[in-house]
C-alpha cells in the first residue's frame, strides 16, 4: 500500500505524467487505483476512460436525499456502496474521480464519512495514484489521508518551478505527513533542460526525471488520442520508466 | 467451530475488497436485484440451523456472472421481539464481512455481494457454507437468539415475488423509526464536529432533534457511536428529565457543561427563547425573534433575500454562530421543522410568522394543517407592517398573544374571529415578550452584546436608565 500523489501548475502536464505511470504500471503484477481529484477533471481522458459518476456526486446523492431516506439507514454503507459503485473497474487499474467540489451547506458529517470509506476503498490497493490540483485540496481537507508520497510536475516555466515551491511550503503549512516531495521535469527543452535543472537546486526540490518534449504527445492531445495509447518508443515514455525506477515502484 | 468452513472468519477481513479480475460472482447489487431481510418468529415455528436455497447454488454459476440473492433469516428466542429486526438485520453485513473473500455492502434492498476467486479455489461451493457461518456468527454474537434459520433465494421470479413482501415489512418497520420520540431512549447522541470552529458548541442529536447541519439524525448517531464510541458523534446518557415541554435533562446539562468548557451548564432542546441549543454555524436555517409582532420568523441558507427584520441569513448567521446560546436567534435543522416537540416550549408552529416560500413549500405537508396558510413569506411580507397586517388578515393565533399579553390592543380587532383556531395552550410556560424587546433590539442589524460575568461581585450605587432616542 503506497499512495503518490501528483500535483503542480494547471498546465504543465501532471495528468499526462500521470496517466503515463499508470501506463507503464498496469501490466505489472501490482494493483493500482487511480483517483482523480482535480475538479478539472481529465484523468479519465487521458487513460481513453469514459467516467460518468463521481464521488462528488454520490456525496451530494446523500445530502440531497437524507431526509427522505428510512431514517435508520446507515449513511456510511449507503456511501461507500455508492462510491463502489462509481469506481470504474478497468484492465490492469481502477479508476475513482473526486468530481465536484462541495456546494454550500455543511460537509462535515458526509466529509467524515468519506474520509473513512476513501481509507478502506485506498487500503485496498498496492499503489494509489492521485491526480490533483495544486490547492491539494482533497490532501487539505483530509479526505484522502496517508499519502506518503507527492510527486510536484512543472514545465519549463519559472511560475512552474515557484508553484512547486509554493506547494512545498502549504505541505509543511498543513502538517501533512508526506514522507518524500519529488519534481519531474516536464516538457523540457534542449534548450532549457540545464538551466531548469540548476533553478530546481537552487529552490532545493529534488529532481526525479526530466521528461522530454514529445511531438507525439502534443500530436496525441490534438487528435483527442488517450496518452496510455503511447508506444513505449516515445521518448517521453521511456523517460517515465526511469522515474517508476527512481521512485522505486 | 469454525473447522468446518472452508474460509477464514474474521473481522479483520472487513473492508476488504473484491475487484472485478478477482471476482468469481457478483450476487444482488445495482446491476441485479436482492434482498435481506430479518423477521422474528415463534420458537415452535423454525428449526434451528435449518437452511433452505431456492434456486441456483455457487458451484451451478458461471464464473464471473451476476445474480439476484435474497437472504432471508427466521430467529426466535424468550428476548426475540420485532423491534430488534433491524438491528439483527444490520448484523449480517458485518458477519459477511468476515468472511474471507466475500465482500458485502450496503443494506435492505440496495445489498451488493461478491465473493472471489480466493475463496472458490479454497473451497466454497454452497450458499449452504455462508449461510451456516452467518447463523455461527449471529447466536454467537447476539446471545438472545436461540434459534435461526435461513432461506437464501437465486431465482429471480421467487427473489421479485419475496422482495414485495419484504417492502410491506420495511415499510412498517419506517413507520416505527418514525415515530420514534424523545420519551421513548435512554441515550442521545453528541457530536463534537463543529468544535473546530465553534469551540463551545454543544451539539445534542436526539429523536425529536436533528442535529442542526441536518445531516445527522438520532440512527446516524447512533450508528456512528457504536462504530467509534470515541469519534465525533458520541453516547449522551440522557439523565432524568428537568423539563419535559422545554426539552431539558441532567444528562445534557452534564455534556453541556463539558464540551462547552463550562460555558453553559444548562440546555432546552425544544426552546428558543430559555437556555436554547447552542448554534454552531452549520445550521440550515436560522430562527430569528420578531419582537413587533411576539413571533418567530426562520431564514434559509439558500436565501438570499432579507426577512422581514431586514436581515439576510448571513448576517444573522454571522450573529448566531460561533457555538453560542444566543438570545432570539437559533439555528436548526430543516427537518426539526418536522418534530412533533418542535420549539414546544414557546408555542411550537403558533409561535412561527414568517419564513421563505421555497423553504415553506418544502415542509408544507409537516406543516399543522390549521397554521400553514397563516405563515407568511417573502410573497407576503417584506417587512414588519406588512407582516404584521397579514398575520391579522389571516387571523394568526399570534394575535390573540399580542391583546393578552400587551397592555394595548392591537390596532385591528382580530380576536373575534380567534375562537375557530385557538390552539390548547396547556403546558406552555407563559413568556414575558417585553423583556427580550430590551434585551435585543433587532432593527438595523445591531448586534446583541453579551456579558459574562464569573466570580464576580458587583456593587452598584445607582442606575440610571433612558430611553436611547
Amino acid at each position: 500500500m503506497r499512495v503518490i500523489a501528483i500535483t503542480g501548475k494547471g498546465g504543465t502536464g501532471k495528468t499526462a505524467v500521470a496517466a503515463m505511470l499508470i501506463r507503464s504500471l498496469v501490466n505489472r503484477d501490482m494493483t493500482i487505483l487511480a483517483i482523480d481529484a482535480d475538479p478539472d477533471t481529465n484523468l479519465p481522458e487521458a487513460l481513453g476512460d469514459g467516467v460518468e459518476e463521481t464521488v462528488g456526486d454520490q456525496r451530494e446523492f446523500l445530502l440531497e436525499e437524507r431526509d427522505n431516506l428510512p431514517p435508520d439507514t446507515d449513511k456510511q454503507r449507503l456511501l461507500e456502496s455508492k462510491i463502489y459503485s462509481v469506481l470504474a473497474e478497468r484492465q490492469g487499474y481502477d479508476l475513482l474521480v473526486m468530481g465536484r467540489p462541495e456546494g454550500a451547506g455543511c460537509y462535515c458529517f458526509a466529509n467524515n464519512m468519506l474520509r473513512g470509506i476513501m481509507d478502506r476503498v485506498v487500503n485496498n490497493y498496492d499503489l494509489t495514484i492521485i491526480d490533483t490540483g495544486a490547492g491539494l485540496e482533497h490532501l487539505s481537507r483530509g479526505i484522502i489521508r496517508d499519502v506518503d508520497e507527492l510527486v510536484v510536475v512543472t514545465d519549463g516555466s519559472r511560475r512552474g518551478l515557484q508553484t512547486a515551491e509554493r506547494i512545498r511550503d502549504l505541505v509543511k503549512e498543513l502538517d501533512l505527513e508526506i514522507r518524500k516531495m519529488h519534481v519531474v521535469l516536464n516538457k523540457v527543452t534542449p534548450q532549457n533542460r540545464e538551466r531548469l535543472n540548476e533553478y530546481a537546486q537552487e529552490l532545493g526540490l529534488e529532481v526525479a526525471g526530466i521528461v522530454p518534449f514529445d511531438e507525439e504527445i502534443a500530436q496525441f492531445d490534438l487528435d483527442g488520442r488517450p496518452l496510455i495509447e503511447l508506444p513505449d518508443s516515445s521518448p517521453a515514455a521511456v523517460e517515465v520508466e526511469n522515474i517508476i525506477m527512481k521512485l522505486g515502484i | 467451530m469454525a473447522d468446518e468452513f472452508p474460509f477464514e472468519i474474521s473481522p479483520m477481513f472487513e473492508g476488504e475488497r473484491v475487484r472485478k479480475d478477482d471476482m468469481y460472482v457478483e450476487l444482488a447489487g445495482p446491476k441485479s436485484k436482492g434482498f435481506e431481510l430479518v423477521n422474528a418468529v415463534g420458537i415452535d415455528e423454525i428449526e434451528d440451523g435449518k437452511f433452505t436455497l431456492i434456486g441456483a447454488d455457487i458451484s451451478e454459476m458461471e464464473e464471473g456472472g451476476r445474480y439476484p440473492l435474497a437472504m432471508i433469516y427466521r430467529i426466535a428466542g424468550e428476548l426475540v421481539e420485532t423491534d430488534l429486526e433491524a438491528i439483527v438485520e444490520r448484523r449480517n453485513h458485518d458477519f459477511q464481512n468476515y468472511i474471507q473473500g466475500m465482500m458485502h455492502l450496503n443494506q435492505r434492498y440496495d445489498v451488493w455481494i461478491r465473493i472471489n476467486k480466493d475463496a472458490i479455489a479454497k473451497g466454497l461451493k454452497s450458499f449452504e457454507q455462508i449461510a451456516k457461518a452467518t447463523m455461527m456468527l449471529f447466536k454467537n454474537e447476539l446471545t438472545f437468539i436461540e434459534k435461526i434459520e435461513a432461506t437464501y433465494i437465486t431465482d429471480m421470479e421467487k427473489v421479485d415475488e419475496e422482495l414485495a413482501k419484504a417492502m410491506d415489512k420495511y415499510a412498517a418497520r419506517d413507520e416505527r423509526t418514525r415515530n420514534l420520540h424523545d420519551e421513548d431512549v435512554d441515550t442521545f447522541y453528541g457530536c463534537s464536529l463543529c468544535q473546530s470552529f465553534a469551540p463551545t458548541s454543544v451539539c445534542v442529536i436526539t429523536p425529536d432533534r436533528i442535529a442542526l447541519c441536518g445531516a445527522i439524525n438520532w440512527f446516524d448517531g447512533r450508528a456512528a457511536a457504536k462504530v467509534d464510541p470515541e469519534g465525533p458523534q458520541f453516547a449522551v446518557e440522557k439523565g432524568e428529565c428537568l423539563d419535559e415541554t422545554g426539552g431539558e435533562y441532567t444528562g445534557i446539562n452534564e455534556v453541556a457543561q463539558k464540551l462547552s468548557g463550562g460555558e453553559y451548564n444548562r440546555i432546552k432542546i425544544h426552546s428558543f427563547f430559555e437556555f436554547p441549543h447552542t448554534s454552531c454555524g452549520c445550521f440550515e436555517v436560522v430562527g430569528f425573534f420578531v419582537p413587533e409582532v411576539d413571533g418567530i420568523g426562520w431564514v434559509d441558507r439558500d436565501y438570499a433575500g432579507n426577512a422581514p427584520n431586514g436581515l439576510a441569513f448571513s448576517s444573522m448567521a454571522g450573529q448566531t454562530g460561533g457555538g453560542k446560546q444566543v438570545m432570539g436567534f437559533l439555528g436548526v435543522g430543516i427537518n426539526y421543522f418536522r418534530s412533533p416537540k418542535f420549539i414546544q416550549a414557546d408555542g411550537g408552529w403558533d409561535r412561527v410568522v414568517w419564513m421563505p416560500k421555497h423553504l415553506k413549500d418544502k415542509i408544507l405537508e409537516d406543516i399543522p394543517s390549521d397554521i400553514v396558510d397563516k405563515v407568511a413569506t417573502e410573497e407576503d411580507a417584506q417587512d414588519i407592517t406588512a407582516l404584521k397586517t397579514f398575520l391579522t388578515d389571516k387571523g394568526h393565533p399570534i394575535v390573540e398573544r399580542w391583546s393578552s399579553e400587551e397592555e394595548e390592543p392591537a390596532e385591528d380587532e382580530p380576536i373575534t374571529e380567534s375562537d375557530a383556531f385557538s390552539m390548547p395552550q396547556v403546558g406552555i410556560p407563559a413568556f414575558d415578550p417585553a423583556m427580550l424587546k430590551n434585551l435585543t433590539p433587532m432593527t438595523g442589524g445591531c448586534g446583541g452584546v453579551k456579558v459574562t460575568l464569573k466570580n464576580a461581585k458587583v456593587t452598584i450605587d445607582k442606575v440610571i436608565l433612558s430611553n436611547q432616542k
